[in-house]
């Protein structure tokens, strides 16, 4: 009887869900929307338009330049400026800053003597400063070293820890995936079960022999499928928008749609509590990119302190970033294992389930 | 007669206040009872402590020979409950939500039994209908066919015409007394005397939480008399009253604000009260007709018994 309620109540939520495929298409938009989101997030300021006027032209101003150029920075730089163009376009908000080589400066520097670089700076955003503040000595550096100052006696000596580098929206992009796995799975399977309360069906199913808790189950097993539907687009998006390759592809999948379960759970969870579709959508929505944020998208979360990170193991998004990260990436950015992130998640299911078996009875009786 | 459901000194509050008071009733097997009263009575919570939606606060329910409150789903399975709000699935089909009952009561032969059903309750060109385009009344004869699906001992229906039409209305009550005719106990939540009528074996009447009476709803109407509205200006009214007052088969007379009603023990009095009125002043107009539930209660609360 149990399946039979199972499978009824997953047959009526797919059937009420492909009636409305304007709904479908915008989950799917979602899924996607996310990854955008964050590749902004990561790439704004990256190319930071930054008018580079060279008074000197020489060699040595030339071979600058190419410092200046490999220097890491987010900065891109332009060339076609004379200084009171630029200076009027700083002031616009076309350019966040403004370096100059003066003339004489391969002379100077062949001379030994210092040369001063010019440098305008809009700093409306500290964060662009301090990049041009951290790029031009790095520049200055490597200038040097490659003309062989003496003064210069001191270099890195990398030693990388893991075998290859990540691109830094690579890493959120990837943990987007989870995050759009919470929203997507968490709001459809919180609506439907809501919605059960706002058309008091919820009445009919407590008068009914069977517990009202497997026919939400019943929908939340509808609701992960159209959420499936919805991620297959965002991970085929991510493959090949943004060139993801996944080392262990198998895994991949495996967490996302352990995630898509999970979050249909804790989004059950949030409708019985809260009996009403709108706040449970607005409430996954609200928290989703705070929890995100949270739980380790930009690096791994214990470098921001252990209060933060303690605080993260409150969140399913931490476990579910540390698998993603290791199934995509390789990366462990999580001190816990696999398996235990895994078991984490399993304990987040089990109590979205207890929540939504105690307060069943309890709100609808109310 | 066998007792479906028995009532005994049940008290139900939310809080300190008080939704119902000391309610004893019992009610039988294979008869239609009413629960007649005004919004507010109690009506609906009535119904909820028996389908259990509700616990009662103190005293004692006994449904099917078992005390409730119960967590079993056997029991809940012989009852059948249609909601005032119908509680239908919208955007699923007539046929959609009927199949998804039967798996909640685990039916056999599923597509036989909600055809059945359709059929008696003359829904079958509505069958792949989506619920939301559906009427009132029509949403309301799909809650009825799924209440009754399978085939429960108890059917409670809560305001079984609320919102539809006249000849919906006539509908359903067919409907009903067909379900009756097949040996089925119903409850009916109303607010209307002459669904009481045309309906109940049986009506408890409700007044703010308290069980007023129990009777036939005919006994009821009698009780409270048969009513002439007549249609006079005031002084021809306040005439009228001062003659009709302490004639035999009178049982009051009220002014109203179009002249008054003159309520009669009797049908067969009409026409010798109509000879008196006429004889003795101008008229404007009368019409006979039977009380309204507001006039039941004033009888009842008049006289303040027990009927029988």
């Amino acid at each position: 009887m149990f399946l039979r309620v199972l499978s009824a109540s997953f047959r009526a939520e797919i059937i009420k869900l492909f009636r409305s495929p304007f709904l479908i298409a915008l989950v799917m938009v979602q899924a996607v929307t996310f990854l955008f989101l964050v590749t902004l997030f990561g790439l704004t300021g990256a190319f930071a338009p930054t008018a580079l006027i060279d008074y000197d032209k020489g060699p040595l101003a030339k071979e600058f330049v190419k410092n200046l150029e490999n220097a890491h920075h987010s900065f891109s730089l332009m060339f076609n400026y004379d200084y009171k163009k630029a200076l009027e376009e700083i002031r616009h908000g076309n350019l966040v800053a403004i370096i100059m080589i003066p003339q004489g400066f391969s002379k100077a520097i062949a001379a030994s003597r210092t040369a001063p670089i010019g440098v305008v700076i809009d700093n409306i955003d500290t964060d662009m400063s301090m990049d041009i503040q951290r790029a031009l000595p790095s520049a200055i550096t490597d200038f040097g070293r490659n003309q062989g100052f003496k003064e210069i006696r001191v270099e890195s000596a990398e030693k990388d820890l893991i075998d290859h580098d990540t691109d830094f929206v690579t890493y959120m992009v990837v943990s987007a995936l989870v995050l759009a796995a919470l929203v997507i799975s968490g709001i459809l399977s919180g609506v439907a079960v809501a919605s059960e309360f706002e058309s008091k069906t919820v009445e009919f199913l407590a008068v009914s022999p069977i517990h009202p808790l497997v026919v939400f189950i019943g929908r939340v097993l509808a609701a992960n499928i159209v959420s499936v539907i919805g991620l297959t687009v965002a991970v085929a998006v991510g493959l090949i928008g943004w060139g993801i390759k996944p080392l262990y592809p198998l895994q991949m999948a495996g967490v996302l749609l352990v995630s898509v379960f999970i979050f249909g759970l804790v989004g059950m969870a949030l409708g019985v509590s809260m009996k009403k579709a709108f706040p449970v959508a607005s409430f996954i929505f609200g928290v989703a990119l705070p929890l995100y944020l949270f739980s380790g998208t930009y690096e791994p979360e214990r470098f921001d302190g252990n209060l933060l990170w303690a605080m993260a193991h409150f969140t399913p998004l931490y476990y579910a970033v540390g698998i993603i990260e290791h199934a995509v990436l390789g990366l462990k950015v999580t001190p816990e294992s696999v398996t235990v992130n895994y078991l984490a998640l399993a304990g987040w299911a089990l109590l979205a389930l207890y929540v939504s078996w105690r307060l069943t009875r309890k709100n609808i009786l109310s | 007669m066998e007792i479906t459901v028995a009532f005994n000194k049940v008290d139900y509050k939310i809080g300190t206040t008080t939704i119902l008071n000391n309610i004893s009733l019992d009610i039988k097997a294979g008869e239609i009872t009413g629960f007649l009263g005004l919004n507010g009575a109690g009506k609906s919570t009535l119904l909820s402590l028996i389908n259990g939606l509700r616990n009662q606060t103190s005293g004692k329910i006994t449904l099917l020979g078992t005390e409730l409150p119960s967590d079993d789903g056997r029991l809940r399975s012989k009852i059948g409950v249609v909601f005032q709000e119908t509680a239908l699935y919208e955007e699923l089909t007539t046929f959609e939500n009927l199949e998804f009952a039967a798996a909640l009561y685990n039916l056999e032969n599923t597509k036989e039994r909600i055809t059945e059903v359709l059929e008696l309750l003359k829904l079958m060109d509505r069958k792949n209908q989506i619920v939301k385009t559906l009427s009132g009344g029509l949403k309301r004869r799909v809650a009825i066919a799924r209440g009754f699906l399978h085939d429960p001992q108890l059917l409670i229906i809560d305001e079984p015409t609320l919102g539809v039409d006249v000849e919906a209305r006539h509908a359903i009550w067919s409907h009903l007394r067909l379900l009756k005719s097949q040996g089925r106990t119903i409850i009916v939540a109303t607010n209307y005397l002459d669904e009481a009528q045309a309906l109940c074996d049986m009506v408890a009447v409700l007044h703010k939480g308290r069980l007023l009476t129990t009777a036939s709803p005919d006994y009821l109407v009698s009780r409270a008399g048969y009513c002439l509205d007549v249609e006079c200006d005031a002084e021809a009214g306040e005439k009228f009253i001062d003659i009709l007052s302490g004639k035999k088969g009178v049982l009051r007379a009220d002014t109203t604000p179009s002249g008054l009603s003159i309520f009669l023990k009797d049908r067969t009095l009409k026409k010798q009260m109509l000879d008196i009125i006429v004889g003795t002043g101008k008229i404007n107009g009368f019409r006979f007709r039977s009380p309204d539930l507001a006039e039941v209660f004033k009888s009842l609360q008049e006289k303040n018994d027990h009927v029988p």
